[in-house]
C-alpha cells in the first residue's frame, strides 16, 4: 500500500515535470460551477456564459494568482500564472501611471502571500525620465509595499536592463520582478522574452513586463493585458458620494492574449485598504456627465414613445387615423408651420 | 643653448616640447608595475622610485637576483635604469645615483657615502654651496666635522639627512597606495590572455585567500585584481561587496561580471604574467547558523549577492533602494540610495512600537510616480484664483480637468533653505483627473495676487 502511494506520488511529480517542460498544463474542459452562473445571472443569462477550463490535474494548486474578480479569473483560466512572464501594455506613455498601478496591485496581491520578500523594479533611464520614478511613499500608501521591500535598478541601455531582468528572474528571494520598457525595441524579441519566461518558470516567480506606448508583438508571455486608466468613482462618505472627489484607483483592463483566448474588457477598482480588486459592473457610472446626451422634448407632457411602437405603415386592416397623442399640441407647433405674419 | 643654436649645429634635429605631465604619468605607470615586487612603492621627485623590499627579497632569490631581475626587465622594456639597494633610503638613493647597481650591506653606509660628493646627501643647493665655500666637499668631510657647529651654521636638515642615510634615524617612505591587508598572487611562466583563464586564476587565488580570511575571522568588503601585462602595463580592477565575503565561487562570479563589463577596456596584448588578488578592506564575518535543510535563515544574502553582481557590471548606482526621510516635501521624503549604503532591513516589528509616531488616520494621497524635476505646464485659466485649472497643456497636449481635489498646501522648509519670499516657494498641490480618467498631481507655485510674479504651474507626479 505504502509503496503504491509512493509510486503514485512519483508519477504525479513526473507529470508535473513534463507539464513544466512543455510549458502547458494538461487540462480538460468542464462546465462552469453553478455559483458562477448565479453570479452572472444578473447581467443576463447567456451573455457571460463562458466555458471555464478547470480541473488542472497536474498543475500545482497554487500555480495561478487569482485576481479576485470572478469574470476576469474565469477568462484567464483561473488567474494569472504565477511562474511566468506577464505582459502589461499601455497604449500611450501618459498611461504609465495606470499601467504601473495595475502591475503594482498584482504585486500587492502576491505580497499578501509572500510576506516580506522584496520586489525589484527595473527600468531604462528613458522610461524613468519620461514617466517618472517610482515614489515609495505613494507605493506604501496605495499598495502597502514598504520602502525597505523595494529595489530599483535603472539601466542606461536596454541591453543592460534585460540582463538585470534575466539575472533577477531566476532569484527565488524576490517576490516579483517588474521590467519596464518603452516602445517596441528590436532587442525585446521572441528570444529575449522566451529567456525571461524560462527563468521565471524555473524560479517560480512572476515577471511583469510593462510596455509603455507599445504595440502588440509576438512574445513568449502567455498572458498579455492592456491596462488604461478609468475615471474613479467619488469618495464614499456617510452622507453618500462626495461630489467632485476622486476615489479609489480604477483601471480598464482588457485581455490581449491568454491561454483560453477569451476576449474581455473589465473595469477594476483597487481597494487600497483591503488590498483587493473589485469589478465595477454598471457602465452608467462612467458617464457622469450631467448634461444629457439627447435633449428632452419641449413640453415634457409627451415623452418619446418606446422604440418599435411607431410604425411607418400601420398594420393591415387598421383604420388610418393619426392619434392625437402623436401630434404636438397647437401651441407647440414649430414656428415655420404657423401663419406667416407680414410686415 | 637655444633652439636656433642647436639647429645650426644639427639641422636635422627633432624638437619635442617638454611634457612634465606625461613624464609624471609614465613614472606612475612604472610605479604600478613595481607593485609586483613590493606593495610599498613611493615616488621620488620626478625621476625616481623608492621600493621598500624588506621581507620581499627571498621571493625573488635574494637581493642580487632581485636587483638583476628588476634591471633586466626595465632594460627589456626600453628603460635605462640605475638602481641601488641599501639598508636605508638615503644610502640606497646615493648608491643608485652615484655608484650604480650596487648593493650596500648593512653597516657599510658610511664607507659608501664618505667619498661621494655633497649632492649624495639629498640636501638643497644653497646648503651645498655654503658647505663647499668652507671647504667641506665630500660627505666624508661633513661626517668628520663636529656636529654642533654644523647645526648652528647650516641648519638641522643637513645632519638629519646624514643620520637618515647612516641609519641613525628612521626614515619611512610614503607608499602611493595603501597596503592591502591580504593579497595573493601568482607568477605565470606562460602569459595568459583569455578572460576565462583570468577568471580561473581568480578562483584559485580566492581559494587561497579564503583560508587566510577564515584564520582572521574576517570577510572581504573590497577587492582588487591586478593584472600585470608582460610589457609593463598594469590593469587594476576593483569591486566592492555589500556584505563581508570569503566564498571563492562568489568572488569569482563577481569578477566574472566585472571583467565582462570591462571587456572593451582591458587589452590583454601579449598576455599577463602576474595576477594578484588583494583584499583592500575587510570586515568581521559573522558565520550564519543554517538549519537542517541547509538553508540559512537569512535570505538577504541572496539579494546582497545579486546586488553585488549588478554593481560589478553596471556600476555603483545600478541597484537603488528608497529610504524614508522625515520631511514633508515630496521630493525629499524619499531618498534613493545605492543598495550597499542603504540601512540593512531588519524584520518588521510585529506590533506597533510605542516609540513610533502615531499613525495618521487619513494620510495625504501621494502619487505612485514622481517626476525627478517637476515639469512646467501651461495653465491658461483657473476657475477661482486659488483653485484648480480648467485646462492645462503638458508636453504639448491639452488636458481637460474633469475633477479636482485640493489644494494641499506644502510650504518650503524654512529651517533648511535660505530665507526668501515664503509665498514664492509655497506650493498648492491639486489632485486632478482628466477626461480619460488619468490622475495627475499638479501644483501651483506662487499666488495670483502679485502681478509682477505670476504663479507658475508644474506637473509633479502621476497617480495610479
Amino acid at each position: 500500500m505504502a509503496i503504491s502511494a509512493v509510486a503514485r506520488e512519483t508519477v504525479f511529480a513526473l507529470r508535473r515535470q513534463i507539464a513544466k517542460i512543455e510549458g502547458t498544463l494538461p487540462e480538460r474542459l468542464q462546465a462552469p460551477a453553478p455559483a458562477t452562473l448565479d453570479a452572472d445571472a444578473g447581467v443576463g443569462p447567456g451573455v457571460d456564459l463562458t466555458i471555464v477550463r478547470r480541473g488542472l490535474a497536474a498543475a500545482l494548486p497554487d500555480a495561478f494568482l487569482p485576481i479576485g474578480v470572478e469574470r476576469l479569473d474565469a477568462a484567464l483560466g483561473g488567474g494569472l500564472p504565477k511562474a511566468a512572464l506577464t505582459e502589461i501594455h499601455g497604449l500611450e506613455t501618459r498611461d504609465a501611471g495606470a499601467v504601473a498601478g495595475f502591475a503594482l496591485s498584482l504585486v500587492s496581491l502576491i505580497l499578501n502571500q509572500a510576506q516580506g520578500l522584496p520586489i525589484l523594479w527595473i527600468g531604462t533611464s528613458e522610461i524613468f525620465h519620461e514617466a517618472g520614478f517610482p515614489y515609495a511613499r505613494g507605493l506604501h500608501a496605495t499598495f502597502g509595499i514598504e520602502p525597505g521591500q523595494l529595489l530599483f535598478s535603472e539601466a542606461p541601455r536596454l541591453v543592460d536592463a534585460l540582463w538585470v531582468a534575466e539575472e533577477a528572474a531566476r532569484m527565488t528571494a524576490l517576490a516579483a520582478v517588474i521590467l519596464e520598457i518603452r516602445g517596441n525595441p528590436q532587442r525585446l524579441d521572441l528570444t529575449a522574452t522566451r529567456r525571461l519566461h524560462a527563468r521565471a518558470q524555473g524560479a517560480g516567480r512572476p515577471v511583469f513586463l510593462l510596455r509603455q506606448a507599445a504595440g502588440p508583438e509576438p512574445t513568449a508571455a502567455p498572458v498579455r493585458l492592456i491596462a488604461a486608466s478609468a475615471p474613479a468613482v467619488p469618495r464614499e462618505t456617510i452622507a453618500g458620494p462626495l461630489a467632485g472627489s476622486i476615489g479609489r484607483p480604477a483601471f480598464t483592463v482588457s485581455i490581449g492574449k491568454s491561454r483560453t483566448a477569451l476576449p474581455g474588457q473589465f473595469t477594476l477598482e483597487w481597494n487600497p485598504d483591503e488590498r483587493g480588486f473589485e469589478e465595477r459592473r454598471d457602465k452608467e457610472r462612467r458617464a457622469e456627465n450631467p448634461v444629457p446626451v439627447v435633449s428632452l422634448s419641449g413640453g415634457r407632457k409627451d415623452p418619446a414613445a418606446a422604440a418599435g411602437e411607431i410604425l411607418a405603415f400601420p398594420a393591415v386592416g387598421s383604420p388610418i387615423s393619426p392619434t392625437p397623442g402623436n401630434q404636438p399640441p397647437p401651441g407647440q407647433r414649430a414656428t415655420h408651420l404657423g401663419p406667416r405674419r407680414a410686415g | 643653448m637655444g633652439i636656433a643654436d642647436a639647429r645650426a649645429m644639427h639641422p636635422s634635429i627633432d624638437i619635442v616640447e617638454a611634457d612634465p605631465e606625461a613624464d609624471r604619468r609614465l613614472l606612475e605607470g612604472l610605479a604600478d608595475w613595481c607593485d609586483r615586487y613590493t606593495p610599498l612603492v613611493a615616488l621620488d621627485g620626478i625621476d625616481g622610485l623608492f621600493l621598500d623590499v624588506t621581507g620581499c627579497t627571498h621571493l625573488f632569490g635574494g637581493e642580487r637576483a632581485m636587483l638583476d631581475e628588476i634591471l633586466s626587465r626595465f632594460l627589456q622594456q626600453g628603460f635605462d635604469v640605475r638602481a641601488g639597494l641599501a639598508g636605508t633610503p638615503g644610502a640606497a638613493w646615493a648608491a643608485a645615483r652615484f655608484c650604480g647597481d650596487r648593493i650596500v650591506a648593512s653597516g657599510e653606509e658610511e664607507a659608501l657615502l664618505a667619498p661621494l660628493p655633497l649632492a649624495a646627501l639629498r640636501i638643497a643647493q644653497e646648503i651645498r654651496t655654503s658647505l663647499e665655500s668652507v671647504g667641506l666637499r665630500t660627505a666624508g668631510a661633513v661626517m668628520a666635522a663636529p656636529r654642533a657647529p654644523l647645526v648652528r651654521r647650516f641648519g638641522a636638515l643637513l645632519l638629519q639627512r646624514l643620520d637618515q642615510a647612516l641609519g641613525r634615524l628612521d626614515e619611512a617612505i610614503s607608499p602611493r597606495l595603501p597596503v592591502a591587508p591580504l593579497s595573493v598572487e601568482r607568477h605565470l611562466a606562460e602569459p595568459v590572455t583569455l578572460t576565462e583563464e583570468i577568471e580561473r586564476l581568480v578562483g584559485m587565488l580566492a581559494t587561497t585567500l579564503k583560508t587566510d580570511l577564515e584564520r582572521r575571522g574576517e570577510g572581504a568588503r573590497s577587492l582588487a585584481l591586478l593584472l600585470f601585462r608582460v610589457d609593463g602595463a598594469v590593469s587594476r580592477i576593483a569591486l566592492g561587496t555589500s556584505r563581508p565575503m570569503r566564498e571563492p565561487l562568489l568572488i569569482k562570479k563577481l569578477f566574472h561580471e566585472r571583467l565582462a563589463a570591462l571587456e572593451q577596456q582591458i587589452d590583454a596584448g601579449y598576455g599577463f604574467d602576474l595576477v594578484r588578488l588583494s583584499v583592500l578592506a575587510v570586515a568581521a564575518f559573522d558565520t550564519q547558523q543554517t538549519d537542517l535543510t541547509g538553508e540559512a535563515a537569512d535570505d538577504g544574502a541572496d539579494i546582497a549577492l545579486f546586488a553585488d553582481c549588478i554593481r560589478a557590471r553596471l556600476g555603483e548606482g545600478a541597484v537603488l533602494q528608497p529610504v524614508a526621510v522625515e520631511s514633508h516635501l515630496p521630493e525629499r521624503a524619499v531618498a534613493i540610495v545605492p543598495f550597499a549604503e542603504a540601512p540593512r532591513r531588519t524584520t518588521p516589528p510585529k506590533k506597533p512600537d510605542r516609540m513610533q509616531a502615531p499613525m495618521t488616520i487619513f494620510p495625504p494621497e501621494r502619487p505612485i510616480r514622481l517626476f525627478r524635476a517637476p515639469e512646467p505646464i501651461d495653465v491658461p485659466v483657473t476657475e477661482m484664483p486659488e483653485g484648480p485649472p480648467l485646462h492645462f497643456r503638458w508636453r504639448r497636449a491639452l488636458y481637460r480637468v474633469t475633477r479636482a481635489e485640493g489644494p494641499e498646501r506644502i510650504a518650503a522648509e524654512w529651517w533648511r533653505e535660505a530665507p526668501g519670499d515664503p509665498a514664492a516657494s509655497t506650493r498648492d498641490y491639486f489632485r486632478i483627473e482628466d477626461g480619460d480618467g488619468r490622475r495627475y498631481w499638479l501644483y501651483r507655485q506662487g499666488l495670483y495676487g502679485n502681478p509682477q510674479v505670476p504663479p507658475r504651474w508644474f506637473m509633479h507626479g502621476v497617480f495610479a
